[in-house]
This record gives structure tokens, C-alpha cells and sequence, in this order.
């Protein structure tokens, strides 16, 4: 788990000196905290909402939530952590609050393929598609399944996490990961014949 | 967890690798991959799919936006705000004190001596039309008022609910018109109403009770209006009475016949051969009273060139190319022109006041009350008087007043081409195609019938982005001197010094001219271009992408 990448140079140390002038009202660290945690946070949002413009907007928002609410950060816990917990409450209810299609609430080991899929099938479709396709192909999915994929491997945060994000029981943290999984492969592999069955091929 | 042929399966993997099974299960795992090809290839599979997945999700391959360089505020006053507002202040103060009042009281020399200016325009002249229309008039405008102050709180809300914000809005419209007054307004004015005919001629013996509007290519009145007469009209001809006002946008004009009110015009050549009661102003190219006309009130004319051959009672306020007085002027006046003529038949009673290139060709035979008081107007600046620097100020406050209100409308917007700024030879490339391209190609359009609803508008915008150019290209300059702070306060001051600073460049002989007029308007104008070109592109992008 790397979750310092978005920290860049800064030590704890800093970090923690920052807080507490920003805490103090300081507005020229604030500005500091800021510029070092908005891109992060811009590139999280962007993976999670539609337009580039939502993004922005729920950048903004963010940060004026954090600043109201910096007094609740437990400075004992990593900050990263806690940033990243506020930003995906925020897109989580942007999400919900205009959501069309409803996903499956519920759902459990029957909905998943048990057999093997097939590793060396797995690889090609790994290796045949870019980032940017696989951006394009976590867009198209349902907004559960690309926010677990999002806070899981972008994020990196814990299935505890996750669960309480999502408002849904630790062990079904799983399920939904593999299920993104699945749908993403399905979403790659669309269109492409040579792949398809790719995520559920033969063991 | 396991499958009927000993292999376990994904999910079982998936939880292993993320540490997510138990001592006991996590064990079983380990030891069945020590001896399973599949099983282990399996796991391989999904570690290396978790990291690509890791890898596509934290690629940084989109820049953050400009507007998001800047950290949103919570807090209260910024000392650029309490800046700002100082700056407002004092601009209102000074237009309050440098250009109202004065043109107030011009206003009032010329015959308004009703009252103040708006009282005279709204409250007795052309557009007074009675208590109850004015008071529904200022309820629409207050529900106007506060549906676009709504509209703007919730602009960002209703960003997310299109449909709503059209309903709500078409609700507001519909309640925004009254009723009982759209229908009265039918009942009384619908035959007083004429556009979309070619020619509107009120014959000779017939009379318009109330105001007559027309909206005609040509329009000739030899009847009687009894209230006023607004028209928007290639010629109008008017030969009968006029009881009221005539209040005309046009390109030529003739009034031959009595007009009890004032005459109010904006044409292109205006021919006066009868009697106005009242007073006359017009923006025109030509304007000539005839030696038969005469004019009860005042006159103010800004034209190109003015014959001025009638009789005025009140003041004359001219400004023009060449002024010729032949007539006889009641009162003082006053003329700003490159010529002044005062012919033999000439004779002012008051204080005559001439500020030109040139003294008055003042004939012999001219009688004038007092001499000709003239004031040589000098070319170009004069970098001793006082007033130039103050000049200038205006000019600053001007520009100021526009890139606050930019910052404070569209900030996104302010933001994105300031930075687009930063990439001089794109914008100033860009910039200098479309500043000479755009006016040619709207020029073009313009020529046809339909083009002019696309041309107009376009060299409308055109000219704003001209004038805003320095704006970006300030607040570039203000962002190189004071550095990039967080917020909108630094950024109002960055463009206040900007701003400042290009304004004393502007006043250096030559290339303050070539600075100010070519090289600032290109590189903002590119820089605007550039910043609309990356709002629009990745939409254009996407919609394509939806489309295949």
C-alpha cells in the first residue's frame, strides 16, 4: 500500500506542522495542503464521476469540507486516509443522489463464475490495452463496482473502509471487487472476439 | 471455497492475496499452490491484474485544471475583497462626480429642467406610460430581479437537474408576464402596432388616438398621432401632426410636419423643416434644420456634419466634423468640431463657446452677443495637463471594473486563459490570425440578409474580447511580479498591477501604440481562443466517442 505517493517530499513531520497552522487558521499553509492534495484528489474524483466539470466541482467541495471539518481528523491516523474517506463519502452521495440505474443492493458468491478463469487469457487482455482503455472501460461500469475498483486500487484503502464507504457488510467487500473485476474484463473485451469469455474461461 | 476438482477458486484467491482469509484457510492456499500449476498461474494472474488495474487507475495523464490551482475560501473578508470594494467604491464615487453629475447638469442646461435626467426620461417623457403599467413594469422587473439572483444561488444545483431548472424557469416566465396586463396592452396598442410590413403609410385625415409604433421598411405619416410616434424604419417621412414625442432609430429621416413634443433620433441624415415644441436630440451623420424650422427647447446633435439654418430657442450643444450656423440661436452655444462656419444670416444671443483645430470662419454680416470664446483642441496627449494622467485612471478603473467582474462571473474561465497566457507564441499566433481574421470573415457574413443575426453578434463579441485581451495578459503580468498565490484575492490584485503597469507602457509615444494596440489585444485574444479551444475540445471528443 503506497499511500505516501500523493504526499510527494513531505515527512510527517511537515505534514503534521502543516495541519496544525492550517488548524490555526493559516491561510497561506492552507493554500500549501491544498495544492499538494488537489491533483490526487481531482485524478480521484475524475475516475469516479461522468464529466470532467463534476470532477472539478466535487474538487472544490471537498476541500471546503475538509476545512470545516479538520477538527475531526484524528491526527493519529494517517491523513491520506482520512482525505481520501471524505472525498469518497462526497462522490459516493454525488453519485447516489443522481443515480439512474439502481445496482443490485445485494447480491452474494451464486452471481460469480467459480470455475478458474484463464490466466494466460487474462494476461493478453492485460497486456493488449492501455490505461486510458481500461479508464474507458472502468467508466462504463456500474457506479458500486467503479467505486470499489477506485477506492480499492486507487485509493488503497482497507475492505473495513470500503464497506463503511459503501454502507455494506465487510465480506461482501470481496464479492463486489471480483464482480468489478469481472465486469471490466467483460467491458474490455467487448467488441473484441478473440477475448471474449476471457474473464470466465476454463480452468 | 473449493471447487469439486480440488482447484479453489477466484474468489478464494482474490480474498488470499488482499490477506483477507484466515490463518487456517490462507495456509490451505499456500500449500495447494505449492503443488498446483493452474492454481498458482491463477494467482499470478490476479496479483498482476490488480497491479495493472493499480497502474491504469493512478496514471497522471490529465493535467489539473487552472480553476483548481486556486483553493476554494471559507473564510470571511480577504483583504483583497476589502480592496476591491474600496476600489468600486471609489470608481462609483468618481463616476458619480466626473461624468453623472456634469452630464446631469448639461442635461439640465439643454431643457430637463424637470428634474433629473431619469425622472425626465421614464417619468415624463417617451416612456412614462401611466401608474398602473409602470408599477406592473417594476414588478416584472423585481421578480426578473430575483429570478436571476435565484437562479445564480442555485446555478450549481441546478446544473444537476436540467429538466427542473427548465421547468422552474419557463414557470417563472409565465408568472414574470401578468395577465391583466398583457391584455390591456393588446386591447389598447394593437392597432396602433404595425412591423413586419414593408411600407406603413397613416394617410392624410386620419388619426391615431395614444402612441403609434411602427416597425416598417418605410414609413410616411401625413395623418395625425395624438401621442407619440416610436418607429424603427429604413425612411420615415413625417408630414402630419405629432402630438407627442417622435422617438426613431432609422437611416433617414424628414419631419416636415409640427411635433408638439420632443424629437429624439438615432439616423443617419435628418432633415427638420417644421416646428418642434420642444427639444431635439440626435446622433446622426447629417443633420440640417431648414431656415423654415424652428425649435422651441434646446438641441444637442452629435453628427459629422451639421447645418444648423433654423431657429433655436434654447441652448445648442453640438459635436461634430464641420458646423455651419446660419440660423438664429436663441441661446448660448456650444460646439466641439474640426470647423466652425458662421454664415452672414447668423446671429446668436448668448455666449458662444467653440473648441475646434481651427478659429471660426466667422462671415461679416453674423451677429453675436459676445465673441466666439475658442479653445484650440490639441492632437494627441498632452503629457503636461493633468487631466490626461486622470484620463488614464479612468481607463485603468475601466478595465479594472471589467476583470472583476470576469473574475467574480466566470473564474474557471478567468483562470484558464491567464494560464493560457503563459504560452506566448501559441496565443500571440493564434491571436494575430483571429484579430485580423474575425473582423473580415463577420464582414462577410454580414453581407447577406441572415448573416447579419450571426455577424453582428459576432463582431459584437469580438470587440469584447478584444478589449478584455489586456485583462489576461495583466493578470499574466501581475502573476510573473507578485508570484502565484492561492485564492481570489491575489488574483484581483495581480491583475490591478498588471493592469497598472500596462497602462504606463500604453503611455510611452510609439510603443505604448504598438504595445496597447496590436501586441496585448493578439496575445489575450489568442490566449482566449487557446482557453475555449480546451473547454470545448474534450467535450467535441467525448461526444464523438458516445456517438461511435
Amino acid at each position: 500500500m503506497d499511500r505516501q505517493k500523493t504526499t510527494g517530499a513531505m515527512t510527517d513531520a511537515d505534514l503534521a506542522q502543516l495541519l496544525s497552522q492550517v488548524r490555526a487558521g493559516d491561510n497561506d499553509a492552507w493554500g500549501d495542503l491544498y495544492r499538494q492534495y488537489a491533483p490526487a484528489i481531482f485524478r480521484f474524483c475524475r475516475r469516479l464521476l461522468p464529466a470532467r466539470e463534476d470532477a472539478e466541482d466535487a474538487t472544490t467541495e471537498i476541500f471546503m469540507k475538509v476545512r470545516q471539518k479538520l477538527g475531526t481528523y484524528d491526527s493519529s491516523r494517517p491523513f491520506t486516509a482520512w482525505l481520501y474517506k471524505v472525498a469518497s463519502n462526497h462522490c459516493w452521495d454525488t453519485l447516489r443522489r443522481r443515480r439512474i440505474r439502481q445496482d443490485l443492493e445485494t447480491g452474494d458468491l451464486d452471481t460469480l463464475p467459480l470455475e478458474h478463469p484463464d490466466p494466460s487469457q487474462l494476461e493478453r487482455l492485460q497486456a493488449e490495452h492501455t490505461s486510458k482503455e481500461v479508464r474507458t472501460g472502468l467508466a462504463s461500469l456500474p457506479d458500486r463496482a467503479r467505486m470499489a475498483l477506485v477506492l480499492r486500487y486507487y485509493a488503497d484503502m482497507s475492505y473495513e473502509e470500503i464497506a463503511d464507504t459503501l454502507g455494506v457488510r465487510r465480506a461482501f467487500v470481496g464479492v463486489l471487487l471480483l464482480r468489478a473485476r469481472h465486469q471490466l474484463r467483460d467491458a474490455l473485451a467487448e467488441g473484441d472476439p478473440k477475448f471474449q469469455r476471457a474473464s470466465a474461461g476454463g480452468g | 471455497m473449493t471447487q469439486s476438482n480440488g482447484h479453489f477458486d477466484e474468489m478464494t484467491g482474490l480474498l488470499y492475496l488482499d490477506g483477507q482469509l484466515d490463518a487456517g484457510h490462507a495456509s490451505d492456499v499456500e500449500a495447494h499452490v505449492r503443488s498446483c500449476t493452474a492454481c498458482r498461474e491463477l494467482l499470478h494472474a490476479l496479483e498482476t491484474e490488480g497491479f495493472w488495474l493499480r497502474e491504469a487507475l493512478t496514471a497522471d495523464e490529465e493535467s489539473i485544471p487552472a480553476r483548481l490551482i486556486a483553493a476554494p475560501e471559507t473564510h470571511a473578508a480577504h483583504w483583497g475583497w476589502w480592496t476591491a470594494l474600496g476600489l468600486v467604491g471609489f470608481g462609483a464615487y468618481s463616476i458619480w462626480t466626473g461624468f453623472l453629475q456634469p452630464g446631469l447638469a448639461q442635461a439640465s442646461n439643454d431643457g430637463f429642467t424637470q428634474g433629473n435626467f431619469l425622472t425626465v426620461l421614464f417619468f415624463t417623457g417617451t416612456f412614462w406610460k401611466g401608474w398602473d403599467t409602470m408599477r406592473t413594469l417594476m414588478e416584472v422587473m423585481a421578480m426578473g430581479t430575483l429570478a436571476f439572483v435565484g437562479i445564480w444561488l442555485l446555478r450549481r444545483q441546478w446544473q444537476r437537474f436540467t429538466a427542473i431548472a427548465f421547468v422552474m424557469g419557463a414557470l417563472a416566465l409565465a408568472l414574470a408576464i401578468p395577465q391583466p396586463v398583457a391584455a390591456q396592452h393588446v386591447q389598447v396598442q394593437v392597432q396602433d402596432v404595425h412591423t413586419g410590413n414593408p411600407v406603413y403609410t397613416l394617410a392624410a385625415g386620419q388619426e391615431v388616438k395614444g402612441d403609434l409604433r411602427v416597425l416598417a421598411d418605410r414609413t410616411q405619416i401625413d395623418g395625425e398621432v395624438d401621442g407619440d410616434l416610436i418607429v424603427g424604419t429604413q425612411y420615415l417621412t413625417v408630414n402630419g401632426h405629432v402630438k407627442g414625442d417622435i422617438l426613431g432609430f432609422a437611416q433617414e429621416v424628414r419631419v416636415n410636419g409640427p411635433v408638439d413634443g420632443n424629437v429624439r433620433l438615432w439616423c443617419q441624415a435628418v432633415t427638420l423643416n417644421s416646428t418642434v415644441a420642444k427639444n431635439v436630440m440626435a446622433y446622426s451623420q447629417a443633420i440640417e434644420l431648414d431656415s423654415k424650422a424652428k425649435v422651441g427647447g434646446s438641441m444637442t446633435v452629435g453628427t459629422q456634419v451639421a447645418q444648423l439654418n433654423g431657429e433655436v430657442d434654447g441652448d445648442v450643444l453640438a459635436a461634430g466634423e464641420v458646423v455651419d450656423v446660419n440660423g438664429s440661436m436663441g441661446r448660448d452655444i456650444s460646439i466641439r468640431a474640426e470647423r466652425l462656419n458662421i454664415g452672414p444670416t447668423a446671429e446668436v444671443k448668448g455666449q458662444a463657446k467653440y473648441e475646434g483645430r481651427r478659429e471660426a470662419e466667422v462671415s461679416p454680416g453674423a451677429k453675436l452677443a459676445s465673441p466666439i470664446a475658442f479653445t484650440y483642441a490639441k492632437r494627441g496627449p498632452n503629457y503636461r495637463q493633468s487631466e490626461y494622467y486622470y484620463h488614464r485612471v479612468w481607463l485603468w478603473g475601466a478595465s479594472f471594473l471589467l476583470a472583476l467582474a470576469i473574475i467574480f462571473v466566470a473564474p474557471g474561465f478567468f483562470f484558464d486563459v491567464t494560464q493560457a497566457c503563459k504560452r506566448v507564441g501559441p496565443a500571440i499566433g493564434f491571436g494575430a490570425l483571429f484579430l485580423f481574421a474575425t473582423p473580415i470573415a463577420a464582414i462577410i457574413v454580414c453581407l447577406t440578409i441572415v448573416g447579419l443575426s450571426v455577424g453582428i453578434p459576432a463582431l459584437l463579441l469580438y470587440a469584447i474580447a478584444v478589449y478584455a485581451a489586456k485583462i489576461f495578459v495583466g493578470a499574466w503580468l501581475g502573476e510573473k511580479l507578485l508570484g502565484a498565490s492561492v485564492g481570489i484575492g491575489p488574483a484581483i490584485a495581480r491583475v490591478a498591477l498588471g493592469l497598472l503597469i500596462l497602462r504606463a507602457i500604453g503611455m510611452i509615444p510609439f510603443i505604448g501604440g504598438l504595445a496597447g494596440w496590436v501586441l496585448v489585444p493578439m496575445w489575450g485574444l489568442g490566449a482566449i481562443v487557446l482557453a475555449l479551444h480546451r473547454r470545448i475540445a474534450p467535450h467535441a471528443t467525448a461526444a464523438v466517442a458516445a456517438a461511435a
